[in-house]
């Protein structure tokens, strides 16, 4: 589903990612984990096209992304979600409005829109805040909230950055649970985290990340590495 | 259908971006509402000097004395042709007859001057009023040649030469300023739009990430800029009819010779032009400005 083929990228001198080459199979659950400045956030965002590598490939669903743009681009978009690390959601729009935008831009509205957003908002257990503004809103909700805008439109791929940081222990494994139950769905999960209690409370597969290369890639609490992916499907 | 619910959106979305970021928008609209009245009180003060020296043009007199022994149909002849020449407004005969009564009207006290003389001393002439101040000098020279029909021909040339200084002054500068003004107005304009937009990038950003086309994201923003600049417009406009109705009367009477347009007309051309403008700028503003944040 995503292969990364000698991806590098660097902005100015700093080197965010050196070298990776990895492969996520389509619905797979997959951790990348790392300290500040392992480069997890800049392999997150050449995935979803918000950057280009400088020397590599990225392939999504078999597509090099470097070669997408306008339409092409947009329809890989729309195959993603993604949940940043600092939300993104419109400060100026409710969290009805935001949860529903990637089904407004798809030339969706009416009630299809509406119980669109109350399905997925009583999913991450907010449906009785669709009309808040997200500075009304709990760190923790704000993520939720996020997740939801990330999922409403049934992506293949959903990318996290950061879901659980600064959350307590008990709204960080509600955040889990949650990406759990959206990847059991069939969705291909990347989610980028620090958090080892999240990661270790999980068999899951981890790539460990540090100076912009892949350290390790594991299946935690097993020394065995992860079965090798089909290829890009 | 998914286009109805696309434009329905658009639209309601716009109007959500200008209630929620309000502080913005009223700022947005009252620097276009400023900026046009300006613009369009210059429009309207350049359009008053302009006619002010076509009316100066106007009024280059340019007399020709006709010999007592010219022939009347020469005469005549003369008169047709010059009716037809452009740049000649008006063309009158003075028999020597009538510019004998002319003096008796204008110089009653002196009428004695007359009762010495055995016949009508004065001269037939014929007076033109000019429309353009700029023939004079040719038609003067040609005038002139024609030494057996015209004894003389007077022409206030230095005051024709600096009505055509002035013309001329009045119309290079007048353009200048309205250029340099059109351009100012417009920088403002669309600078305001840009901080406008500017302050919401993240949201553009946001839309282009989950998915949206250019235009999607366009859209509102296409909108609210036209919004903002119709109802600046729109407030310059209403302004300046009513600053004009009330000012036009009394500049008229304090400097009468200023010929301030009062025809409703040019108010409503000009109403109509800041109008077009606001809209304009609004929208072209907002889609260059959008399009700088679109490249996510």
């Amino acid at each position: 589903m995503i292969v990364l083929q000698s991806v590098t990228k660097s902005y100015g001198d700093v080197q965010a990612v050196n070298g990776v080459t990895l492969a996520i199979s389509r619905g797979e659950f997959t951790f990348l984990m790392g300290t500040n400045g392992a480069g997890k956030t800049t392999l997150l965002r050449l995935i979803s096209r918000e950057e280009q590598p400088d020397t590599g490939v990225v392939l999504v669903g078999g597509g090099n992304t470097a070669e997408l743009s306008g339409p092409g681009l947009t329809r890989l978009r729309r195959r993603m979600g993604v949940v940043y690390q600092d939300t993104r959601l419109m400060p100026n729009a409710t969290v009805a409005e935001n949860v529903a935008l990637p089904l407004r831009v798809r030339g969706m509205g009416g009630s299809s829109v509406a119980s669109g957003v109350t399905a997925v908002l009583e999913r991450v257990g907010l449906a009785d805040k669709q009309a808040r503004f997200p500075r009304e809103l709990s760190g923790g909700e704000q993520r939720k909230v996020a997740i939801a805008r990330a999922v409403i439109a049934n992506p293949e791929i959903l990318l996290c950055d950061e879901p659980t940081e600064s959350l307590s222990a008990e709204r960080a494994a509600e955040i889990v649970d949650l990406l759990l139950d959206i990847n059991a769905d069939g969705v291909t999960t990347v989610v980028a985290t620090h958090d080892t209690g999240t990661v270790n409370r999980l068999r899951r597969r981890v790539i460990h990340m540090d100076n912009g290369c892949v350290q390790s890639d594991t299946l935690v609490g097993s020394a065995a590495p992860p079965p090798p992916p089909n290829g890009p499907s | 259908m998914a286009r109805l619910h696309v434009a329905r959106y658009l639209l309601a979305s716009a109007l959500t971006g200008l209630w929620r970021n309000r502080t913005m928008t009223g700022g947005a609209i009252v620097t276009t509402a400023i900026m046009l009245i300006t613009l369009a009180g210059f429009l309207a003060i350049n359009d008053t000097l302009n006619q002010m020296v076509t009316a100066l043009g106007r009024k280059s007199n340019l007399i020709a004395y006709v010999r007592d022994e010219a022939r009347p149909t020469q005469v005549t002849a003369i008169i047709d042709d010059l009716r037809t020449r452009p740049g000649v407004g008006e063309v009158q005969f003075v028999s020597k007859e009538d510019a004998l009564a002319i003096f008796e009207s204008r110089f009653v006290d002196q009428r004695d001057i007359l009762d010495v003389l055995q016949s009508n001393p004065l001269p037939a002439s014929v007076e033109l009023r000019l429309n353009n101040p700029a023939v004079v000098p040719e038609l003067a020279q040609e005038l002139q040649g024609m030494t057996t029909v015209f004894d003389d021909v007077v022409v206030p040339l230095d005051v024709v030469e600096e009505v055509i200084g002035i013309s001329n002054l009045a119309r290079v500068a007048g353009s200048v300023i309205i250029i340099a003004l059109t351009g100012v107005t417009l920088f403002v304009i669309v600078n305001t739009i840009r901080i406008a937009v500017f302050a919401r990038r993240q949201e553009i950003e946001i839309m282009k990430l989950v998915g949206a086309t250019d235009w999607f994201v366009r859209g509102p923003f296409v909108a609210e800029g036209a919004i903002i600049g119709g109802i600046g417009a729109g407030i310059a406009a209403i302004a300046l009819v009513v600053l004009y109705a009330q000012a036009a009367p009394v500049v008229t009477r304090i400097v009468s010779f200023l010929p301030v347009s009062t025809d409703t007309e040019f108010v409503r051309n000009l109403a109509v032009f800041t109008l077009l403008v606001g809209l304009i700028v609004g929208s072209l503003g907002s889609y260059f400005s959008v399009r700088r944040y679109l490249s996510v």
